[in-house]
């Protein structure tokens, strides 16, 4: 099975826009759908501070998330 | 979930607050000021009001608000006349206040008939209403909203129980009953009952009451060449920054942000412990009851609505006035500048002259952000250790009680409640003599301060890096 990497920005101004409600979000995450992703935390990523809180999923950055939004990203491209 | 799951209505406050930091720093906040509404709320951003202009119009009261204007009596003054009077010279009486333009009047109808209506001969409800507002329809009783004020009279007389009470978010999150409606329907705080604990603030999902803050009063003396600003760190600032952010580099980022000197407010705690544990040992003698005096939505609670317990508060100082005072007999130049999860902490520094400013964790964030120091990437840190256990446990709620436990030299019974409206019960009971204990902690945030309506993180994982900080378990 191949692994998902996950990694969250808990940089400042991503902190500021939720970064922590994001990566609560993941510990809350189905046991099934947990285990196959592993995560990382990030000082930054990208420099689009202003459209924080940012992630990157499978090599991908998504902006402006909120945990919603992150479970629909993990939902649709979990490999 | 973490209690504290950020909104828009969140989101839009805290860019308000980088934007307007931002031309803070760059000197352009006068000349800039009012232009903000236009830049940030443009046809394209979300909106949620009728059009884009009541949506400045709300965002510019916002403004004043967060310049540091209580909104209402500032009403006639342009943002560039309030950006220009800096440092502002009358102290603010009111921490929270109502947007006026931007609360809803919440279409919610206080009072429905529901089917349970049997269009009986008594009429109760149309008897009971002072206002001619319910009338018969269809076989049904029918409020005409627009002359109802409001009142619950038709309710309580209705046999049926048919009418029902719907609350606006609003006054539900109020557990004093200081938020009603005024004759435009709009909210009004009752200043008499309200503590300033934020809870409504947090509740209204159009974010039409907020408070009134220092940040940019603070920015200005932090940007400033010559600055002397000390910043008291609330004992529940562990984590709030960032988990991963420790004490020490916290400690080093704030100096490096500007603040002259960081000192952990837990260090005025210890002081206010053993105070009180002196105080509490003096009312075990005399069989009487203490209450704690260092939560100031409690204290103000106890004081407005049980005047008659007002007598067994401590008259300990909090720890952040104890604090305060020490930094300023270290050097009275110093300007004090609290840090904390806490909006009743602006109300209890208007009439504290040792504390000069208050500020919630995210205005400090802010700040950081606003200056480009991204803490997750500073590796330097400087060594904060100003308390021991007995203070740093205050963050959450027992810790008092512990700490008295600890210090007290006889044995006391005691209880810890937190949460306002728990605590109003609890007060019941001492007022009828009811309770078997000589101490009482009352928090008025569920969890204690780490549970406060500022708290940027969980607080069960906030109360564990405290617990690791502290050396406490």
């Amino acid at each position: 099975m191949s692994k998902n990497t996950l990694k969250i920005c808990i940089g400042t101004p991503c902190h500021l826009m939720g970064a922590a409600d994001l990566l609560e979000a993941v510990e809350n995450l189905d046991y099934n759908l947990r285990k196959k992703i592993e995560l990382k935390t990030s000082h930054c990523i990208d420099n689009c501070c202003d459209k924080a809180p940012v992630a990157e999923f499978n090599g991908k950055v998504y902006q402006d998330l909120n945990p919603e939004k992150l479970y629909e990203i993990i939902n649709k491209n979990i490999r | 979930m973490s209690n504290n799951t950020i909104s828009e209505v969140v989101k839009l406050k805290r860019k308000l607050y980088l934007e307007l930091l931002r031309l803070v720093k760059s000197g352009d906040l006068i000349k800039e000021i009012s232009n903000l509404s236009e830049k940030m709320i443009t046809k394209d951003t979300p909106r949620y009001r009728c059009c884009e202009f009541k949506e400045r119009a709300i965002f510019d009261e916002r403004i004043k608000a967060v310049l540091g204007f209580n909104i209402a009596e500032n009403k006639d003054q342009s943002l560039e006349e309030l950006a220009a009077s800096f440092p502002r010279q009358q102290k603010n009486r009111n921490v929270v206040e109502v947007i006026d333009t931007a609360c809803d009047s919440c279409p919610i109808d206080k009072y429905i008939v529901t089917d349970a209506c049997r269009n009986c001969v008594a009429h109760k409800c149309v008897n009971a209403c002072p206002v001619n507002a319910i009338v018969i329809i269809q076989n049904k009783a029918y409020i005409d909203q627009d002359k109802c004020i409001e009142c619950g009279k038709c309710a309580q007389a209705c046999s049926y129980n048919a009418i029902l009470e719907n609350q606006r978010p609003c006054s539900r999150a109020c557990e004093l009953d200081a938020i009603s409606s005024d004759s435009n329907r709009q909210a009004k705080i009752d200043r008499d009952k309200c503590v300033s604990c934020g809870s409504c603030i947090a509740a209204c999902p159009f974010g039409a009451i907020t408070e009134i803050s220092d940040l940019i009063e603070v920015a200005i003396n932090l940007f400033a060449e010559e600055s002397k600003l000390a910043a008291l760190l609330a004992p529940s600032f562990l984590g709030q920054l960032g988990y991963q952010q420790s004490a020490d580099k916290v400690n080093y980022a704030l100096k490096k942000l500007g603040f002259e000197r960081v000192r952990e407010v837990a260090a005025g705690a210890e002081i206010t412990a053993a105070a009180e544990a002196e105080e509490l040992e003096e009312k075990i003698e005399l069989n009487e009851t203490l209450v704690s005096s260092c939560c100031p939505a409690f204290k103000s609670m106890v004081e407005n609505d049980f005047e008659e317990l007002s007598d067994l508060v401590s008259a300990t100082q909090s720890p952040m006035a104890v604090t305060a005072e020490e930094i300023k007999k270290e050097d009275d130049e110093l300007k004090t500048v609290f840090i904390g999860p806490c909006t009743a902490k602006k109300e209890e520094a208007l009439s504290d002259q040792n504390v000069d400013y208050v500020l919630t964790f995210e205005e400090l964030i802010s700040l950081f952000a606003a200056s480009s120091i991204n803490l997750a990437q500073i590796d330097k840190e400087e060594k904060l250790e100003d308390a021991g256990a007995l203070g740093r446990q205050f963050a959450y709620a027992g810790g008092l009680q512990k700490s008295l436990q600890e210090l007290a030299a006889v044995d006391f019974d005691s209880k810890q409640v937190d949460g306002l409206g728990r605590l109003k019960k609890e007060l019941y009971l001492i007022k009828a003599d009811k309770n078997n204990y000589n101490f009482l902690e009352g928090m008025a945030c569920v969890g204690g301060c780490i549970g406060g309506p500022s708290a940027m993180i969980n607080q069960k994982k906030a109360k564990k890096l405290i617990q690791e900080f502290a050396g406490a378990h």
